[in-house]
């Protein structure tokens, strides 16, 4: 017994020792493409730094979020994980980030990061917590047939997205069924980067109080009013997330809609030379799209941070940032990678880059992710359905931001 | 029958000893059962009931303000508390009895000789055997109002002129999945049911038929009673599976649109894990457990009767 015991004690004595020369970086990502090259870039990267394992984990997006938080909670977080810019807040709250400043002044890579890249990502306590990982901006996708075979020219305002939406929506095989949409609506989780471009890029409003305005107001009552009076959203939309907008919008159900350059490949191999696409239309004096960030950072509970930050900076440099964004369908943040970018066409790069000059974040508010999670959807749900008015909703997201 | 053997202790006489250990042996035995018992549906209710006496965001792990019963009053202003109370009822007064008739339904058929009766007996079990998750994504492509096949279906027999988004419609939303959970459910009730109706002697049958009674009338007299505390219990074992079941839901429509299919434990859900508002997400689940209270005492009632 006194032997078991003995040898026990010896093993346990031994494992941290153990632990300590083998360092291991559990690290949480979203890819939606299943068959995506992390293992390959693992295996490059242990292979380049021996005495590390990486530990990856492709977390499902849609609980992606609630996870991190819990397991923060819980004390089982990763030590480096794929993060958003809406996340940060809460996560400084949490205490659950490493400053990288000191990192990232060493690190021979930075100056390949793209311009303005580290400004946008940085928190508003002036550290840099964040190293920017793949960036994209929402812009419009449309029907090139369609819009031909109607005379139409791609809109640069709201009122010609709704005048061509209107045309767009009909019977195209006469069984006085509509077979098109002139409009795919995001009415789920995420859509409020539709109701954004509609509302948001009129002068003077902003996730704020301005959203109760007259101009707050009509922004919301032109989305209502394009489902409720004109009907170009098709009848479902209010449900609709990722995968509806796109689907409609590859079969010809929908001849508009929003998403970013991740959904382009997809789209052309359905439709090839039938998918175009241009920046969102100027509603109410100005243009507003969302910038779809996405980093990496490295938890303050890492066991061994120097691994972590050695393997997120491994992320965002030349050539595996190039591999890393082949999966996620975004673009690289390195800028020699992006001057050999092909993983896109032309067309929808452009249309990013026309994009970019007023892309924006949504505000760096522990109640930014309520609003996207819930508030919104709930609130846009019920407006579309007429069970309460635009200036209710609006009033239901000003207070929320208010309340922070 | 084997007995267990009963050590003797020295300094104490062995009857003495034998009345301690038989004492002891039944607590001893239950104790791994109670403490692993205790530890993870007893420790986390009361670790509930606490958190909703306070103010507890997660994301603000160190403000943990006692709020006593504040949150409780907040539930009651809560308009989305009423609608999804609403829901809940409607939720549990169709799905429980259109799962009981229809898994009866399937036990009186299943119940009689037929070819191939024992296959059919166990692709019955199909919808109860798979994971909700599943279920809830085939239904919400069987919906879809673009590809979906029940939309197809009735259009092409002149049933509807046009598709309709039956989950993203509030007047059917909620009807829908709750078709989607009585798929799903039934079986229980007809594995229940047939168990039940297999325990009813051939002779009570024969006597009626002897007698003259009609089918309708052995029905009512014979199998009836004979089911009736089968069919109790999983009535009330199903009440509270089902008053608790929100995965479902949450895959199919997330609560939406708007709250159209909110139901009190997808509301607890969604403040906790997705707005990580623990303190009033807590007092949401204690309101509804509390509520929930009368079905689960009648069940242990019965449980202790029958152990009884």
């Amino acid at each position: 017994m006194k032997t078991t015991i003995s040898a026990l004690a010896l093993l346990a004595g031994l494992l941290p020792g153990l632990a300590h020369a083998d360092s291991t970086v559990r690290f949480w990502y979203h890819f939606d493409n299943p068959e995506n090259p992390m293992s390959d870039l693992i295996a490059k990267f242990e292979a380049e730094n021996p005495g590390i394992k990486i530990d990856a984990m492709n977390v499902p997006w849609n609980s992606y979020y609630d996870n991190l938080y819990t397991s923060i909670v819980g004390g089982n977080a990763p030590d480096a994980a794929m993060l958003k810019m809406h996340a940060l807040p809460r996560l400084l709250e949490m205490e659950a980030l490493e400053p990288l400043d000191d990192q990232i002044a060493a690190w021979e890579g930075k100056d390949d990061i793209q311009e303005n890249l580290f400004d946008l990502t940085r928190a508003e306590d002036g550290k840099q917590y964040y190293l920017p990982v793949q960036y994209v901006a929402l812009y419009l996708y449309y029907r090139a047939d369609m819009f031909e075979e109607l005379g139409l020219t791609p809109p640069q305002t709201c009122q010609e997205l709704r005048d061509a939406a209107v045309k767009l929506t009909r019977d195209t095989n006469g069984d006085s069924k509509i077979d098109t949409y002139g409009f795919g609506f995001r009415g789920g989780k995420s859509g409020h980067e539709h109701w954004g471009s509609f509302t948001l890029g009129a002068t003077g409003v902003a996730l704020d109080n301005s959203l109760t305005s007259d101009a707050g107001v009509a922004g919301t009552q032109f989305v209502i009013d394009l489902f409720q009076k004109d009907k170009v959203f098709p009848p479902s939309a209010p449900n609709d997330g990722f995968q509806e907008i796109i689907g409609a919008f590859k079969t010809g159900v929908t001849a508009m809609t929003i998403h970013h350059v991740g959904s382009s490949n997809d789209l052309v191999e359905a439709l090839g030379d039938k998918v175009a696409a241009v920046p969102v239309p100027e509603c109410g004096g100005g243009r507003w799209t969302t910038f779809g960030d996405e980093s990496t950072a490295v938890l303050s509970n890492a066991s061994d941070k120097e691994a972590a930050w050695k393997w997120i900076s491994f992320l965002s440099t030349k050539g595996n940032n190039a591999l890393f964004n082949t999966a996620t369908g975004q673009l690289p943040v390195t800028k020699s990678d992006t001057e050999t970018w092909q993983g896109h066409e032309a067309r929808f790069v452009e249309a990013t880059k026309q994009s970019l000059p007023f892309a924006k974040l949504l505000p760096a508010s522990s109640n930014t992710p309520e609003f996207v999670n819930t508030v919104w959807p709930a609130n846009m749900q019920r407006a579309l359905l007429g069970q309460i008015t635009a200036l209710q909703m609006n009033e239901a997201i000003a207070e929320l931001f208010a309340d922070n | 029958m084997t007995s267990i053997p009963v050590p003797e202790q020295a300094g104490s006489s062995p009857s003495r000893g034998t009345a301690l250990w038989r004492q002891v042996m039944p607590l001893a035995l239950l104790s791994p059962a109670v403490l692993v018992t205790l530890a993870i549906v007893f420790f986390p209710m009361v670790q509930t009931a606490w958190m909703s006496l306070h103010e507890y965001v997660l994301f603000r792990p160190k403000n943990f303000d006692w709020v006593g019963l504040q949150n409780y009053l907040n539930v009651f202003q809560d308009e989305v508390f009423w609608i999804s109370l609403r829901h809940t009822v409607l939720w549990i007064a169709i799905t429980v009895p259109a799962q009981a008739l229809l898994g009866l339904a399937t036990a009186l058929l299943l119940n009689q000789q037929f070819p191939w009766r024992p296959i059919a007996r166990a692709l019955i079990i199909i919808p109860w055997a798979l994971p909700s998750v599943v279920i809830a994504l085939m239904w919400a492509w069987i919906y879809d109002s673009n590809y979906g096949i029940l939309n197809d279906l009735l259009l092409r027999i002149g049933i509807l002129e046009a598709s309709i988004p039956w989950l993203a419609n509030p007047d059917t939303a909620l009807y829908a999945i709750i078709l989607t959970l009585t798929w799903q459910g039934f079986p229980f009730f007809a594995v229940m049911i047939l168990a039940g109706l297999q325990s009813i002697p051939r002779s009570y049958y024969e006597a009626a038929s002897l007698d003259g009674a009609s089918p309708l009338r052995q029905f009512w007299h014979i199998t009836l009673p004979g089911i009736s505390g089968v069919l109790f219990t999983a009535i009330l074992l199903r009440t509270i599976w089902v008053a608790n079941s929100m995965d479902v839901i949450f895959v199919m429509t997330g609560g939406g649109p708007g709250y159209s299919t909110y139901t009190l434990p997808l509301y607890a859900f969604l403040e906790a894990r997705t707005n990580l508002n623990f303190g009033y997400g807590s007092a949401l689940a204690m309101t509804f457990t509390l509520l929930l209270l009368g079905i689960v005492i009648l069940y242990l009632k019965r449980s202790a009767k029958a152990v009884q």
